[in-house]
C-alpha cells in the first residue's frame, strides 16, 4: 500500500521545484497584491486599511471606465484584423512550394524584434515631418498630414495596428503547423469534387485546425487584457486617454502617482476578467464543445 | 602530499588577508545612484567621485552602484526589506517626501551643524530638504527653466525678448509669418513635458507671488489667475506656438526639437538648463544662441525670475550602519564648489550641480562664459528672493501628475480649465489634510 503511494507520488517529486517557484513568485505576490487593494499604501509607508474604499473610486474613475472600454476594443480589434490576415496569410502560405521558408521567417520577424524597435520604427515611419506622410505627399497622397498616435481619433487603432503588425507572424506561424497535421487525402478528394479554395478552406481547413484557432482566441483574449508595452512605449495612454488601457493606467497610478493600493484594485479587476474568460472556456469544454 | 596541500592552502589564505587587509580596515560606504555600469556617466561617477574621494583619505571605502535608469525602484525594494545603501539617492521630492514618511532617512541635522552644509547649500534647496524641522536630504542638481533664443536672428530681425503679454503674442506672430515655430518643443517619449508648460505660464502670468501663494494654501488653484494663465496656455499651444501644431507638439521629441531649434525651424526654446546640452550643436553653425530667464507674459509685465527646480537628492538610509562615514562622504563632495563645478562641467552642467553659491572664481579658466554667469546670475537672483516655482520640485505626487496628465485632456476640450483646476484643488486639499506636501521655504 506505501509502496503504491510512494509510486503515485513520483511525478510530484519532479514537480516540487517548479510548484515552488511558483508559489514564492507568482501565488506568494498575487496573494498580497490582492490584500493591497483594501489599502491606501503608497508603495513606501505605513498601510492603512480603507475597506472597498478604491473599488467605490474606480467605479467613479472615468479614466478607468475609458481604460476598460478601450481594453475591450483592443480585444475586439486583436480577435478580428489579425486572426484574419493571419489564416489567410497562413492559408496562401501552405499552397507556396518555394521559399516558402523565408516567407515564414519575413513574417515572424517582426515577433522576435523588441517591442522598443518596433515601436521606433513605427513612430518613425508615422513622425509627420520625416515619416510616410511627407513621402506619400510628394506623389499627390494626403494619407497622413499628422501622426495617428498623436490624434484622438485614432491612436488606440494606431497602437493595435504597430502591436498587430508584429504579432500576426506569431499567429500565421501556429496556423500554418495546424495546417500541415491536415491529412492531404481530404484535399484531394474535395479537388476531385471539384471544391474552390474558398471551399476547402471553409470546410476541410478550418475544421481541422478549430482546436488552434480556439486556443488563439483564447490567448488573444487573455494577453488583450495585460497590453502594456505598446501603448507606454507610443503614447502613453495619450493624447487625452484616447489610447489608455488598464495596464498602463496601472503602472501610472502605482509608479507615477505612489498609489499602490489603487493600482492593486485595477490589478484585481484584471484578474477577475481573465478568470471568467478561463472558466468560461473550461465550461465550455466539459459541456464538450470542440475547443 | 597532504601536508604540501595544507601548506599551500594555508599560503593562499595568509596571502588572501594581506591583500585583504586595507579593506577590512577601512569603513565601507555604498552608494547607489542611476546610470548603467560602463555608460560614461558611470565611468565618470566612477573615476571623479569614487576613486578621487578614495584617494583622498584612509578611513573610508566608498562603494558606487549603478542601478540602471530608475534608480527609485530597486532602492524602494531594498529599503522596505531594511536594507539598501548607505547614501540614497531618488529623482526628486516626491520620493524623499515618501521616504521620510516610511522612516527610511536618517535625520541629517547634526551633520549639516556640524560641517556648516546649511550655509554652503542655496536657501531654497536646502529647505526643500527639511521636514519637521529637521535636515533630511539636499539635491544633487539644481536646474530652472529658462529660454534659450536664436540671438542671430533675433538680431537680423531687431527682436528683442518681450516684456509682457502684448509684446509676446507679437513676436510669436512675427516668428510664424516667417515660416518659422515661435517655440521648438515636443512631448514624445516624456509625456510629462506638458507640465513645463503650464509652470512656465504659472510663473510668468501669474507671477510667482500668487504661485507661492497657491502652493502654501493661502490662494485657491481656481482663483481667476490660474484660470486665466490655462486659458491662455490652450490658445497658444491650439494657435501652435510649440512646433506648429497640439499634433506636431506631441510628435516631436528631443531630438526633434533640439533639431528644429539648431536649424532655424524655430526661433526660440523655452527649456530646463539641462538644454544648455542641445547648445553644444551650435558649434558647426553660423548662427550663435543666447540664454534668458523665461520672458514675463502678463498684461503688465514684471520682474524676471528662474524658477526652482531640483534634479535628483542625496540622503543617508536610516538603517545605514556607518552614518557618519556618509557624512563625511556627502562633506567631501559638498566642501569644494570648483571641484563640483569640474565634474558638472564634465556632464554638460546637465548633473551634478549641487545648488551652492558658486561665484566667478570657483570656475575653471576654459568654463563656458554663458553657462558661468547663468549660474552666477542665478545664485545671485535666486538669493536675494527673486524666484518661481516648478511643479515636478513642490508638487505632491497627485496634484504633480494630474497637472500634466490632465492637462492633454484640457487641450483636447474633454474637460474646461475650470473643471481640470477644481481636480488640482481638490488633490491639493487631499494631500494637505494627509500632511504630504512638500516643504516649501518661506519666501
Amino acid at each position: 500500500m506505501i509502496k503504491l503511494f510512494l509510486k503515485n507520488m513520483t511525478p510530484w517529486y519532479f514537480l516540487i521545484p517548479i510548484i515552488v517557484i511558483h508559489f514564492i513568485v507568482i501565488a506568494i505576490p498575487s496573494i498580497l497584491s490582492l490584500a493591497l487593494c483594501f489599502t491606501d499604501w503608497n508603495g513606501f509607508g505605513k498601510i492603512n486599511f480603507i475597506g472597498l474604499d478604491n473599488f467605490y473610486e474606480l467605479f467613479n474613475d472615468r479614466v478607468f471606465k475609458l481604460a476598460v472600454w478601450h481594453n475591450l476594443i483592443w480585444t475586439i480589434f486583436f480577435l478580428t484584423v489579425p486572426i484574419s490576415v493571419a489564416l489567410l496569410g497562413a492559408f496562401l502560405l501552405t499552397g507556396v512550394k518555394r521559399f516558402q521558408l523565408f516567407y515564414r521567417f519575413i513574417f515572424f520577424f517582426p515577433f522576435i524584434l523588441a517591442s522598443i524597435v518596433n515601436c521606433l520604427i513605427w513612430k518613425y515611419l508615422f513622425h509627420p515631418k520625416h515619416g510616410l506622410g511627407p513621402f506619400l505627399e510628394n506623389f499627390g497622397i494626403s494619407l497622413f498630414t499628422n501622426s495617428p498616435l498623436t490624434q484622438k481619433e485614432t491612436s488606440l487603432f494606431a497602437v493595435g495596428f504597430v502591436d498587430a503588425w508584429h504579432f500576426w507572424g506569431f499567429l500565421v506561424v501556429i496556423y500554418i503547423t495546424a495546417m500541415y497535421q491536415v491529412d492531404e487525402t481530404l484535399y484531394e478528394a474535395a479537388e476531385i469534387e471539384g471544391a474552390t479554395k474558398w471551399q476547402k478552406f471553409r470546410f476541410i481547413t478550418f475544421p481541422m485546425i478549430r482546436p488552434t484557432f480556439v486556443f488563439s482566441v483564447l490567448i488573444i483574449m487573455i494577453w488583450s487584457i495585460p497590453a502594456f508595452d505598446y501603448v507606454y512605449i507610443l503614447t502613453g495612454g495619450g493624447p487625452a486617454y484616447s489610447s489608455e488601457v488598464l495596464a498602463n493606467y496601472l503602472h501610472f497610478q502605482a509608479f507615477r502617482n505612489m498609489n499602490v493600493g489603487y493600482a492593486s484594485a485595477i490589478g484585481a479587476m484584471m484578474f477577475i476578467y481573465v478568470f471568467i474568460v478561463i472558466t468560461i472556456f473550461g465550461i465550455l469544454r466539459r459541456l464538450d464543445w470542440e475547443i | 602530499m597532504l601536508k604540501y596541500i595544507i601548506n599551500l592552502s594555508m599560503g593562499s589564505l595568509f596571502s588572501l588577508f594581506l591583500i585583504s587587509t586595507p579593506s577590512f580596515s577601512k569603513t565601507l560606504v555604498t552608494w547607489w545612484n542611476w546610470g548603467n555600469e560602463g555608460s560614461d556617466l558611470a565611468v565618470t561617477i566612477t573615476e571623479d567621485i569614487q576613486n578621487r574621494f578614495n584617494a583622498s583619505q584612509d578611513e573610508i571605502e566608498l562603494k558606487i552602484s549603478f542601478k540602471g535608469e530608475d534608480v527609485n525602484e530597486p532602492t524602494r525594494t531594498a529599503l522596505l526589506a531594511g536594507a539598501g545603501p548607505d547614501i540614497i539617492t531618488s529623482s526628486g521630492s516626491t520620493y524623499v517626501r515618501a521616504y521620510y514618511d516610511g522612516g527610511f532617512l536618517k535625520s541629517m541635522e547634526e551633520y549639516s551643524k556640524k560641517y556648516g552644509w546649511n550655509k554652503q547649500i542655496l536657501p531654497w534647496a536646502y529647505n526643500l530638504g527639511v521636514f519637521d524641522g529637521e535636515f533630511y536630504s539636499f539635491p544633487k542638481n539644481y536646474e530652472s527653466m529658462v529660454l534659450f533664443y536664436n540671438k542671430t536672428l533675433f538680431e537680423e530681425n531687431g527682436w528683442s525678448i518681450p516684456q509682457n503679454l502684448s509684446e509676446y503674442e507679437s513676436l510669436a506672430e512675427k516668428i510664424k509669418s516667417m515660416g518659422m515655430y515661435p517655440f521648438a518643443y515636443g512631448s514624445s517619449g516624456w509625456q510629462p513635458t506638458h507640465e513645463h508648460l503650464v509652470g512656465n505660464y504659472f510663473n510668468t502670468y501669474v507671477g510667482p507671488d500668487n504661485f507661492y501663494k497657491a502652493l502654501i494654501g493661502e490662494k485657491k488653484w481656481t482663483d481667476k489667475e490660474f484660470v486665466e494663465a490655462l486659458e491662455l496656455l490652450k490658445k497658444h499651444m491650439l494657435d501652435g506656438y510649440w512646433s506648429g501644431s497640439l499634433e506636431n507638439y506631441y510628435a516631436t521629441d528631443w531630438d526633434g526639437f533640439s533639431a528644429q531649434f539648431v536649424n532655424r525651424e524655430a526661433a526660440m526654446l523655452p527649456i530646463g538648463t539641462w538644454g544648455f546640452e542641445i547648445m553644444q550643436a551650435f558649434s558647426d553653425k553660423s548662427d550663435d544662441w543666447a540664454v534668458s530667464p523665461l520672458p514675463i507674459i502678463s498684461k503688465n509685465g514684471g520682474n524676471p525670475n528662474y524658477q526652482l527646480s531640483i534634479g535628483g537628492t542625496m540622503s543617508i538610509n536610516a538603517s545605514s550602519e556607518n552614518p557618519d562615514a556618509a557624512a563625511k562622504v556627502i562633506d567631501w563632495i559638498l566642501s569644494d564648489k570648483s571641484r563640483v563645478l569640474e565634474f558638472s562641467a564634465k556632464r554638460g552642467y546637465a548633473e551634478w550641480l549641487i545648488p551652492l553659491a558658486y561665484e566667478a572664481s570657483d570656475f575653471e579658466a576654459g568654463a563656458d562664459p554663458k553657462v558661468r554667469d547663468y549660474l552666477i546670475d542665478f545664485a545671485k537672483v535666486t538669493g536675494a528672493g527673486d524666484y518661481g516655482y516648478t511643479t515636478w520640485t513642490f508638487y505632491p505626487a497627485g496634484a504633480g501628475t494630474h497637472i500634466w496628465k490632465d492637462m492633454e485632456s484640457v487641450w483636447a476640450n474633454d474637460i474646461t480649465v475650470t473643471e481640470f483646476l477644481t481636480e488640482q484643488q481638490k488633490l491639493w486639499d487631499e494631500a494637505r489634510n494627509a500632511n504630504q506636501l512638500i516643504p516649501i521655504g518661506k519666501r
